[in-house]
């Protein structure tokens, strides 16, 4: 009985993760002069959430949960990360079974793809890494444990101010070293670290050039294409990822040459900061997009937060590049659930001036408090550099797409006014 | 050749027309059910509107659809939100001229509060989530409940005698059963009237808060008919408030302005 | 003009810093081979005794000068230490702190015997910023002893009995730079312990002791003897004048703590400190390794003269890391 009802929960959520798939590739295609090496990231999205959601081939393969996980060492380890975080309605009201209501919807997806698919993954994933980030992260490790994952807590101070809270993390950060390559049966080496920095460091080389393209005026690619980017570099192969942003790079510095931007001349270029788009739920800025202005830039930790910080080392030792990529995910983090928070709002500010932002859109997922608390702190800020911010406080169910439009229109339109009169 | 322009407010319970000429004044209106054809409802509002006023639709020299309609509509030569639609209105019909700084609206089924800078830009808005609670549809529902009509509603809280009473819940749901319980106790149809509106104020007053009222406070849409709810409001947000002759058409206008404005900056 | 400053910007600097060390080492220590002499008053430990100096150590004559009685200064001698005190800032607002991470012969040797050490695959040790902080005191002790012991050779301080001859030079006395840098030139006469008189004794012991823990200091911690240095004391006070400077623009700095690793000193303002334009604090020897460590364009910055010199860049932070990615 419990069996068969388990059984049709997962046939069910599929079918309604390939339906909400289907419309969210449906309405990212659904822009004129898309470049043509976005279609292989449509294709990826699409036989990954259209058939049986199933993992990637490598193996072994490492489940992180956050991005505070640092990748360099789970490649160092000879494993394949594979970011959890879900943006599905359908994994969403999957967890809605046993998560609060008001919880996060990241959160609640996330567990209800692993309760969903436990049977599926239960082998493939040597382990489900969770950061200590936010209170909702920590639950879930609980949750998680007792639905028989490895559940590995990977503990993170709450602050990032003192030496202490740097230690604590680097300590942290050194045994979790350690016990991957316990994990996997491959202990990490001196030379296989730098080559997992050097994998990391080649992503964010990457983004970066994708990042100065989208600086232009007009940007040569629209955010809601470098969304689904981003968000492949925590599911797509390494090496096939590297590949196809080279190519959309190529692409796009040719567009350059021939004048092709994607967004129109004197659209508004718009921020988007605040809680992590995850396909299929690029709501926010799809919406953005289709009310004719452009995402330039971002501050979420599904893009620029994950990608942008680069790490160096002196002299190459093994525990100083382990330190290193400790420094890497904690100390550049803005993340909200740090507290004494003041770099978040520095990274908005010069965001908004190097990429000649008109206004900001603040994306909260409702149950997210860190985010929706620290919405206060930075309207406060843009406006008094004058720059107009939306707060849109949303979640994963596509109910309130006719609200969010208008709010999105008139504040787009409200930026336009603003525009023509300058 | 004399030149008209058009702003379509396709709102969820009513469709509102507003014809303009070259000096911004208003020609004529008109106030339609939607129904459930949008789009042909509209077009025949506007043919039947035309029609009265003897202007034919060459002389409509731009359209503008705003509403939640809107897109449907696509006739139109361009589309705004109603918030930027309602504070160009507001602005025009707020005495004293381009005083407004801070708009409420009640429609069929949402409720905003816009805030605006001292030149008319709109700064900041917020909405209701996605229930209709405190909305024109709440009202109507509330007037059913009480067997009468919406616009008695005004005049029987004027009636109210007692202190209001207090209504928990501005979901139409919970609150019918809340009203039904207070009328069994013996309660008047009136001070639950009262108490009505004086949740529907508190609930506004609540969204009004969240942005800062600044500046004189305008208030229209349809529910800005009823003096109850006028009053309520002015007492919860304590200050007077300003409520067009015609509170329902003043996105329609908004928008014909906003017309106007399209077409010059295309001229130019 | 543009396209050879980003290739400079690409430089690897650790590389050229090395090549340059390695020439400045060479020419104030055997500079004298080629009767080369660049200078008594540099802000460097060029050691006077070798003989085959190139240039010389500015504290040595420094001190000789604080042990003159008080009331010659104000005669022509006094125009002489006033003279040389003007050489000595001019030759340090030159190249400011830079003198210590391009130049100082002892500073050189430190990195040579870290280099030692990166072949032996020995880890180096780590400390807290606090502690580095807390040292930091004992250079301007030294500095404060360095001026005060020749004072009371020449004077009688407060009434006290004026110091015997022996306490002649006394940091001298105790620098590594006297023992080791002779020994480049096959003059070991400085390795010993002098015993003509209990003061010179103590002293030279001293010196000897410094010696060893200068050898095994430097092998465990990244110049390790800078901390306690009186000459970088010395030159802190007139830092902020400077003509060669590095500069930080806050609002690019993500505070990732590259720049924080890569220092030898220990400086956490680098990463830190977001408001401050000029980046040199105490304990700062201008290796420029946090600048090369900076993926931020332009956000940390080598100027002379308010001209750009050297700066991070994105492209030559990937460029120089990807290198070192790839094993080489």
């Amino acid at each position: 009985m419990e069996n068969e009802r388990f059984a049709r929960l997962g046939k069910s959520t599929m079918r309604h993760l390939a339906m909400e798939a289907r419309e969210t590739l449906q309405r990212l295609a659904d822009f004129p002069d898309n470049p043509a090496a976005m279609s292989l990231f449509y294709q990826f999205f699409s036989a990954l959430f259209t058939g049986n959601h199933s993992l990637p081939e490598a193996k072994p393969i490492i489940g992180v949960m956050c991005a505070q996980a640092p990748l360099e060492l789970i490649h160092a380890a000879g494993a394949t990360p594979l970011r959890l975080c879900s943006g599905a309605y359908a994994y969403e009201q999957a967890g809605a079974e046993f998560m609060p209501a008001k919880s996060c919807p990241l959160v609640k997806a996330t567990v209800g793809m692993l309760h969903v698919n436990r049977a599926l993954w239960g082998d493939a994933l040597k382990s489900v890494v969770i950061p200590t980030t936010c209170d909702q992260k920590k639950k879930s490790v609980d949750f998680l444990t007792d639905m028989g994952f490895p559940v590995y807590a990977l503990e993170m101070p709450p602050a990032k101010e003192s030496d202490v809270a740097r230690f604590y993390w680097q300590e942290s950060v050194k045994q979790f070293a350690l016990d991957l390559g316990g994990i996997t049966g491959r202990k990490i080496t001196r030379q296989s670290m730098r080559a997992g920095i050097g994998k990391v460091q080649q992503g964010s080389w990457l983004f970066r050039k994708l990042h100065e393209l989208r600086r232009t005026d007009p940007p040569l690619l629209l955010g809601k294409d470098a969304m689904l980017v981003t968000n492949g570099w925590f599911l797509m192969e390494h090496d096939s990822w590297c590949a196809a942003v080279t190519q959309l790079i190529a692409e796009l510095e040719q567009r350059r040459k021939n004048a092709m931007p994607a967004g129109k001349r004197l659209a508004p270029r718009l921020l988007l900061t605040g809680s992590p788009p995850v396909f299929p739920n690029l709501k926010v800025p799809l919406l953005v997009e289709q009310a004719g202005a452009v995402i330039v830039t971002d501050e979420v930790c599904s893009s620029s937060r994950l990608l942008y910080d680069a790490v160096s080392y002196d002299e190459g030792t093994l525990d100083e590049m382990v330190g290193a990529v400790a420094d890497r995910s904690l100390k550049p983090c803005t993340c909200p659930c740090l507290t004494a928070n003041r770099d978040r709002l520095r990274k908005i500010m010069e965001l908004t001036e190097k990429f000649a932002v008109d206004g900001v859109v603040y994306h909260a997922l409702a149950g997210c408090l860190p985010y929706e608390m620290e919405q206060r702190q930075v309207g406060k800020a843009l406006s008094a550099a004058g720059i107009p911010m939306l707060y849109l406080e949303t979640d994963y169910s596509p109910e309130d797409l006719g609200q969010l439009s208008t709010r999105i229109e008139a504040f787009i339109e409200s930026i336009k006014a603003r525009k023509r009169r300058k | 050749m004399k030149t008209y322009f058009a702003g379509i407010d396709i709102g969820s319970t009513t469709i509102k027309i507003v014809l303009v000429d070259a000096d911004e004044q208003q020609v004529g209106d008109l106030i339609t059910p939607s129904g459930s054809h949008f789009r042909r409802n509209t077009t025949t509002a506007f043919q039947a509107l035309l029609d009265r006023h003897g202007i034919k639709r060459q002389e409509v020299e731009g359209v503008v659809a705003t509403g939640y309609g809107r897109k449907l509509f696509r006739e139109a030569d361009d589309v705004v939100s109603e918030i930027s639609a309602n504070a160009v209105g507001a602005r025009k019909l707020g005495e004293p001229h381009d005083s407004v700084r801070t708009i409420i609206n009640i429609g069929g089924q949402d409720l905003k509060v816009i805030a605006l800078d001292e030149n008319g830009n709109v700064i900041n808005f917020v909405m209701n989530d996605k229930c209709a609670a405190g909305t024109g549809r709440f009202l109507e529902m509330t007037a059913r409940n009480l067997e009468m009509e919406v616009d008695e509603l005004g005049f029987c809280h004027a009636l109210a005698t007692g202190a209001p009473l207090t209504i928990n819940s501005t979901c139409t749901v919970f609150a019918e059963s809340e009203i039904i319980s207070l009328l069994a106790h013996g309660h008047g149809k009136a001070e639950v009237v009262a108490g009505i509106h004086y949740s529907i104020a508190r609930r506004v007053g609540r969204l009004a808060k969240r942005l800062g009222i600044h500046g004189a406070v305008f208030f229209d849409g349809g529910p800005a008919l009823n003096s109850g709810l006028v009053e309520a409001l002015e007492d919860e947000l304590m200050q007077p408030l300003l409520v067009p002759e015609a509170p329902q058409i003043t996105t329609a206008f908004g928008a014909a302005l906003l017309a106007m404005d399209f077409c010059r900056a295309a001229g130019e | 003009m543009n396209s050879l400053r980003r290739a400079v910007n690409k430089l690897n600097l650790s590389r050229f810093r090395f090549y340059f060390q390695m020439g400045a080492f060479l020419l104030l220590v055997y500079g004298g081979y080629l009767a080369i002499n660049i200078g008594d008053q540099l802000p460097a430990f060029s050691c006077v005794f070798n003989e085959q100096r190139g240039g010389s150590c500015y504290l040595m004559g420094f001190q000789h000068q604080m042990a003159l009685p008080w009331k010659q200064l104000f005669t022509g001698r006094g125009i002489g230490v006033a003279i040389g005190l003007l050489t000595f800032i001019g030759f340090f607002l030159l190249l400011n702190k830079a003198w210590c991470g391009f130049v100082c012969p002892l500073g050189t040797l430190q990195d040579w015997i870290t280099m030692l050490r990166r072949k032996l695959r020995i880890r180096y040790s780590t400390y807290g910023e606090p502690l580095f902080r807390k040292l930091s005191v004992i250079k301007y002790v030294l500095l404060a002893l360095l001026i005060l012991i020749p004072m009371g050779m020449g004077n009688s301080v407060f009434g006290l009995p004026r110091l015997n001859e022996d306490f002649s030079v006394p940091f001298c006395m105790i620098c590594p730079g006297r023992t080791v840098l002779p020994l480049f030139n096959g003059d070991f006469s400085q390795l010993a312990i002098d015993f003509s008189s209990r003061t010179k004794m103590i002293l030279t012991a001293l010196g000897m002791a410094v010696t060893g823990i200068f050898l095994a200091g430097s092998f465990v911690k990244k110049r390790f003897f800078c901390l306690f240095c009186p000459m970088s004391a010395l030159h802190y006070l007139f830092a902020k004048a400077a003509l060669l400077r590095l500069g930080k623009d806050g609002a690019k700095c993500t505070r990732c703590g590259n720049c924080y690793r890569a220092c030898d000193v220990g400086l956490r303002s680098i990463a830190d400190d977001v408001t401050s334009k000029n980046m040199v604090k105490d304990d700062c020897m201008m290796c420029l390794k946090c600048v090369e460590a900076c993926p931020e364009e332009g956000c940390l910055k080598v100027s002379f003269l308010g001209l750009p010199v050297y700066e991070s860049t994105e492209a030559g932070f990937f460029k120089r890391m990807g290198k070192r990615a790839n094993g080489k």
